[in-house]
């Protein structure tokens, strides 16, 4: 009986994630697909610029402030996004019929507009009542959209725990406040990390978007780089790589992360 | 007799038409296709029917008729619109597009079809008298244009912020969120005066010594097209189509 429904909880986590996929942590073979993609990102990049140092040594020393922004709107993002995606899991898990309709309705609303018009919206529409500067646009559009799609991997995450754990523990008397911190919550983290690291991967590239806000990102170095010298093949290929060896960085430090949470696992296997 | 008339007429009316249509074949004409980013008025914009208008485009099309090919216009986003000619997705560039040194080394431009300056645009109220006084500001403006280049150019120390078209840059100095916008003097003219929304709220402060001169941007060695075009520029200014397309976009 615990079985069939363990099996059936399993089916129903849903990945709302497009992210990149983490690297298998157990993959331990020197060429994957991760250090395959690694390599030739890390070779092509610093082998155009030895080899033609001009223009591409030039557009990659025109980024990094670039990189800077960048970085700084994904991590307060993230800061915000992932408490708030918690909290939206919570909340459509609920009990409380209240929490439960807010929770729902912010994911509906927001999982139904593209972020794209929501930076629109929150910086140029809304300028009419407040007016905030285009970084902090950016972190507010980015941390509301994305804590939508989060609050759904917590949610999915939290679901997939046995109900039996929860009759288990709440039999031993712990209250369902303990039992969600104590019991299904360190379960379940192991389930939601890697989707939630693939969200912040997938916001870091979002983060491109925010060149429409004048916000001097990567991607707007890139442009208005290529404003001023028509290298349209050369920046963008820069751009591409760049783009990438962060994100594999970054999907590799989740895969770590994932392994020390599932170190149990495997050694018992 | 009668029939006889008719069919007469009718052979004549038949040899006519197909006399017509070899005669068409004989000379159709080239058809260009002609991108221009459709954000920038009074010279490239969207009229009521969505289609491209403004005095390039009209420029161009007088152009046209007088050098004797088609256009076919599009609405192309700026940010990528030198892209496209040089790889070929369309001829020509009718897109108030500067001639510059830079510019010229990657794409052919024809005679200079327009003179601007640069202008500054500054919320009502305020003004400065030289570029210098930009000092620490936040200057914004479309993209990779040439009121972007001057304000870097001029080394001044101000905070520029490129836009993706230069009305958002004045949406946001209407807000109050930058000081500044640079563009090309006619453009700021239009928002400045021609739009209710910002009436009485902003308004033109400073204009650049330099002068700018607009070419249409083609693809490097199409000689053919180059000589059509300023041909055809040449009759435009001479027979006072030119004149005539100034009042309709420039005349207050």
């Amino acid at each position: 009986m615990a079985e069939t429904e363990e099996k059936q909880s399993a089916a129903n986590i849903v990945l709302v994630t497009d992210g990149g996929s983490v690297p298998n942590p157990q993959e331990f073979r020197l060429i994957n697909a991760w250090s395959l993609s690694l390599t030739l990102a890390i070779v092509s990049l610093f082998g155009l610029c030895l080899i033609w140092p001009e223009p591409y040594l030039r557009i990659l020393l025109y980024l990094p402030d670039g990189i800077v922004v960048t970085f700084q709107i994904t991590l307060m993002s993230i800061c915000f996004a992932v408490p708030l995606g918690f909290l939206t899991g919570l909340g459509r898990i609920s009990k409380n019929r209240f929490f439960k309709l807010i929770a729902s309705t912010y994911v509906e609303i927001i999982r139904g507009i593209p972020l794209l018009v929501q930076l629109f919206y929150i910086y140029y529409a809304l300028s009419r009542f407040f007016q905030i500067s285009g970084i902090t646009s950016a972190v507010v559009a980015i941390s509301v959209c994305y804590g939508a799609y989060m609050g759904e991997v917590f949610r999915a995450g939290i679901a997939a725990i046995p109900r039996g754990q929860t009759e288990a523990s709440r039999s031993l008397g712990f209250t369902r406040f303990q039992t969600m911190i104590y019991v299904i919550l360190p379960q379940a983290m192991r389930t939601i990390l890697p989707p939630v690291g693939n969200e912040c991967i997938a916001m870091l590239k979002d983060t491109a978007l925010v060149s429409i806000m004048a916000v001097p990102d990567i991607m707007q170095r890139a442009r208005s780089f290529v404003g001023t010298t028509y290298l349209y093949f050369e920046t963008y290929t820069v751009i591409a790589l760049v783009y990438l060896v962060i994100t594999l960085l970054l999907s590799k430090a989740v895969s770590i992360m994932e392994a020390k949470l599932n170190y149990y696992d495997t050694k018992s296997r | 007799m009668k029939t006889s008339l008719k069919g007469l007429l009718l052979a004549a009316a038949l040899f006519c038409v197909a006399l017509g249509g070899l005669s068409c074949q004989a000379q159709a004409a080239e058809k260009y296709v002609v991108a221009s980013d459709c954000t920038w008025p009074p010279f490239e914009l969207l009229d009521e029917n969505k289609q491209p208008t403004g005095y390039s485009v009209e420029f161009l099309k007088a152009v046209a008729k007088a050098a004797g090919f088609e256009v076919e216009n599009r609405n192309i986003a700026w940010d990528g619109i030198f892209g496209g000619v040089a790889t070929g997705q369309y001829d020509i560039v009718a897109s108030s597009t500067t001639i510059t040194d830079e510019r010229k080394k990657q794409f052919d431009f024809s005679d200079p079809y327009f003179e601007i300056v640069q202008a500054v645009i500054l919320p009502a109220g305020k003004s400065i008298k030289s570029l210098k006084e930009l000092q620490g500001l936040k200057v914004g403006g479309q993209i990779a244009t040439t009121g972007i280049f001057v304000v870097r150019d001029a080394k001044v120390g101000a905070d520029i912020k490129e836009y993706d078209d230069v009305g958002l840059a004045i949406q946001d100095l209407v807000g109050g969120r930058i000081d500044a916008v640079i563009c090309d003097e006619p453009v700021a003219k239009y928002y400045a005066n021609k739009k209710q929304d910002y009436k009485g709220k902003i308004q033109l402060s400073l204009r650049s010594q330099e002068k700018e001169y607009f070419g249409f941007t083609i693809k490097k060695g199409r000689k053919d097209l180059l000589e059509k075009l300023n041909r055809g520029i040449k009759i435009v200014k001479e027979n006072g189509t030119e004149a005539q397309l100034i009042k309709k976009w420039m005349g207050d």
